[in-house]
């Protein structure tokens, strides 16, 4: 019950937002359908452990640092493939690297994968069957080890505080 | 009063033309760029960012008003859910067979998908 509650409070506010104006009613109406819309997916939630609402304030810093970092590496990223797009003789070294990481959680691991994807030069592919691994298309795959480290110390340290 | 509404008319038809100049630049990239990955990169990064620029600047335009909410509501929903689409896009690729290009220099993905 209290899981329920938890998530519909973004969900209400998401439906206000959809909506187009942030009032009590909307608020509301949101979280009386906030549950109903959680319902089919709550079995995809069993994340394990004790939700608190504390334990969600407290990250909330952690968060928009990570938000910040966020915005700067998508900016950086957008400008680095569009000059490779208009050089006059497009010269790339794509290749698939595996790079392992630390998270564990579900939620962790759907932040980590989707940060990759938005920051410079890198896409996730796939995660390997026991999580451990995530298979990263780079657009320059000249020095794969040099890409693993630079993913473990730049993003994932983040991605661990303001997630797990 | 007069002045703020026209630094951010300015700064709205400025955001417009970058995220517009960003979609095509995109848009570029799908003809110019060799695979299917190299591809996802173009879409993926610079569409999104150029449609949420788009929608950045009709929040700019009208302020919060309900237009602007849901525009700006739209823009952090393709944030959120591009880089799905491109990992299933990539994933399916490659189990289907799809090689990268011949200019790929490495694959460790493993070719077994257990």
């Amino acid at each position: 019950m209290k899981r329920y509650l938890f998530y519909s409070i973004p969900l209400a506010l998401m439906w206000c937002f959809v909506h187009g104006s942030v009032t009590i009613e909307n608020f509301i109406f949101g979280m009386i359908l906030g549950p109903i819309a959680l319902r089919p997916f709550m079995p995809l939630f069993k994340v394990g452990g004790e939700l608190s609402f504390k334990d969600a304030i407290v990250r909330i810093p952690k968060q928009a640092k990570y938000f910040a970092i966020l915005i700067i590496e998508i900016l950086k990223a957008n400008i680095m493939v569009a000059r490779i797009v208009i050089s006059p003789n497009i010269d790339i070294k794509p290749g698939i690297i595996a790079v392992p990481i630390d998270t564990k959680t579900n939620g962790g691991i759907t932040a980590i994968a989707n940060t990759i994807t938005l920051t410079p030069g890198t896409l996730t592919i796939d995660i390997s069957d026991d999580r451990s691994v995530l298979y990263v298309h780079c657009i320059d795959a000249s020095d794969p080890d040099g890409v693993r480290t630079s993913i473990k110390n730049d993003l994932e340290k983040y991605v661990l505080e303001a997630f797990e | 009063m007069i002045t703020t509404e026209i630094v951010l008319e300015f700064f709205s038809n400025f955001i417009l033309i970058l995220g517009l100049m960003f979609v095509f630049l995109g848009m570029l990239g799908i003809l110019r760029l060799p695979d299917v990955y190299n591809r996802l990169h173009a879409t993926t990064k610079i569409g999104t960012l150029g449609a949420f620029g788009v929608m950045l600047s009709i929040l700019m335009k009208v302020g919060f008003t309900p237009i602007g909410v849901k525009a700006i509501t739209v823009g952090l929903f393709l944030l959120l859910t591009a880089p799905v689409a491109a990992h299933m896009i990539g994933r399916a690729a490659h189990r289907h067979g799809v090689d990268l290009c011949d200019i790929s220099v490495i694959d460790e993905y493993d070719k077994t998908y257990k």
